[in-house]
């Protein structure tokens, strides 16, 4: 076992690893030790870091690196990831591959610092304009922050997709033993410009937006079938399954064990992708548990976002009538005992079903 | 499973405390978890973090019921006494408490004058490494020897070896003073 290690250093070194040979970003906490320990760190393996001028010079310069073929990262929390939309959204239609890292943080605008899972619906709908997905990695402990940034650029370049790892202050800021990933040999990939102006130009009057379409609609679909990702405590007898990823869903690993230990029906399903949401999860649920009486997310933000995928999904395979409960907590890690005080006023008819 | 909770001003050394909790926890086989409050603070703002540690998987790393609280000024103490579950310890600064403190039902109240102490081993700094000292002998799950290792290995490990003997020093006078 490593030594105690903050989040936001660890998953930084974990990119280093992966093979990144540039950092472009603009400070914002919660995320900022990131760029900070990558600004002596990849100086010091010749690589490039850059503190750009702001948020959208910095996505922009992630798309230069991306179109010649190459890892970079970029990360930021909140409104500074807000800003970088307009280049995510560029890169996602050009099928560059890239990998942002959100450490999110409470709040509409500028927010506040607290850990939070306000940025859910946004991650997982794309977040700029258009008709694009990113696979949103969702770790709940330093270890799995590491392990999923390190596969994150494997994913992207499969795919030539965005993977957007979305952590919080809380896995940011937190320091806990973690083992570090041997280095990848850095390499480009083979459709990297390279400056000889062999790839062929795009006829951008003459293009088929149909034909576009669906062959982006066709990767969507491969990622949406293959990459789904989740844990599962208990599915085979709970009358009530939590769901819930990040922090919330660490919390609630250990809860859930705790309550089966006492004897209470329940399960967890903890989304490692929020998107693909791990939709293969409520087939097995609908086959193995039978007697389900509710779905209950665990989330902090104000009323529940994810909550709204829980009840899609359960439509979607059949157990459109059990109830779906959300328990929001706005921000920071929830507390043991108050997730079980609320887990009985559910059960008492107190906390009413969202859906 | 421990959970401990450490308090203070900005600049009291407190988060640097947790840490060395948890790095002496993983010196001795345990696993831990250290977490920051995490606001608009500044430098003579008010600073905490919980650690949590033991064997095994630790899921919830947050602040839930502390089974000792280390408050090294007043502020932290008020705000912060009232969580410590019944059985635990309130371990306070006594250099730093404006008036006559009191502990809820059920919980042992120790008071330490960390400032003084560590004044007269000649290490006016490491008022935090002599609570150290004093929450290793307190909740008595890492004997003197593990404790001081763990921590002195932490140091070291930091590139910070040169001040081994005063930090030393510090915890033993801390641990003695319990």
């Amino acid at each position: 076992m490593g030594d105690m290690i903050k989040g936001n250093i660890a998953v930084a070194e974990a990119a280093v690893r992966a093979g990144i040979e540039v950092y472009a970003g603009y400070p914002i906490t919660p995320s900022t030790e990131v760029m900070e320990y990558l600004s002596a760190r990849l100086p010091e393996l010749g690589r490039t870091f850059i503190q750009a001028e702001s948020e959208l010079a910095a996505i922009n310069m992630v798309l230069g690196v991306s179109a010649c073929g190459r890892r970079s990262l970029t990360a930021s929390s909140g409104p500074g990831i807000s800003l970088k939309q307009e280049g995510i959204s560029y890169m996602a239609q050009m099928n560059f591959p890239a990998v942002i890292l959100n450490v999110v943080r409470w709040g509409n605008g500028l927010g506040s610092l607290d850990g939070a899972q306000t940025d859910y619906l946004r991650e997982t709908r794309g977040g700029g304009n258009g008709d694009y997905r990113n696979i949103v990695l969702c770790p709940s402990t330093v270890q799995e922050t590491v392990d999923l940034m390190y596969e994150a650029f494997d994913i992207a370049e499969k795919y030539r997709c965005i993977v957007v790892v979305m952590t919080d202050s809380g896995l940011g800021q937190m320091m806990e033993p973690c083992e570090m990933p041997p280095f990848r040999e850095i390499r480009k990939c083979s459709w990297g410009l390279d400056g000889t102006y062999q790839v062929k130009r795009p006829d951008f009057l003459g293009r088929n937006i149909p034909g576009e379409s669906d062959a982006y609609i066709r990767k969507v679909r491969e990622m949406r079938e293959n990459e789904q990702r989740w844990e599962a405590v208990g599915l085979e007898d709970a009358e009530y399954v939590f769901v819930a990823y990040g922090m919330c869903g660490r919390v609630m690993t250990g809860l859930v064990s705790e309550m089966r230990a006492a004897g209470q029906r329940v399960g967890l399903l903890r989304p490692i992708t929020a998107w693909p949401f791990p939709e293969k999860a409520f087939a097995q649920m609908r086959e193995k548990a039978p007697g389900l009486k509710g779905l209950i997310t665990v989330e902090t933000n104000g009323e529940g976002q994810m909550v709204e995928d829980v009840a899609l999904y359960a439509k979607k395979y059949g157990l459109g009538q059990v109830p779906v409960y959300a328990l929001p907590y706005v921000c920071g890690v929830p507390k043991d005992d108050v997730v079980k005080a609320d887990f009985d006023r559910i059960l008492s008819g107190e906390i009413k079903e969202v859906f | 499973m421990r959970e401990v909770l450490f308090a203070g001003f900005g600049g009291q050394g407190v988060l640097t405390a947790g840490l060395i909790l948890s790095q002496i926890a993983l010196y001795a086989g345990n696993n831990a978890t250290w977490m920051p409050s995490y606001g608009a603070a500044m430098r003579g703002g008010t600073a905490n973090c919980t650690v949590h540690y033991g064997e095994g998987p630790i899921y919830n790393p947050g602040q839930q019921k502390p089974d000792l609280l280390l408050a090294m000024n007043t502020p932290s103490f008020k705000k912060f006494s009232s969580l410590v579950r019944p059985g635990g310890i309130l371990l306070l600064n006594s250099d730093m408490m404006t008036e006559e403190p009191t502990a809820p039902d059920g919980v042992r109240l120790i008071q330490v004058a960390c400032n003084q102490i560590a004044d007269s081993v000649q290490n006016a700094r490491g008022a935090n490494i002599v609570m150290m000292g004093a929450i290793v002998k307190l909740l008595g799950d890492f004997s003197y020897d593990m404790g001081l290792a763990g921590m002195n290995d932490m140091f070291r490990k930091k590139g910070k070896s040169k001040f081994e003997e005063k930090n030393t020093a510090a915890f033993q006078a801390g641990y003695n003073a319990v």
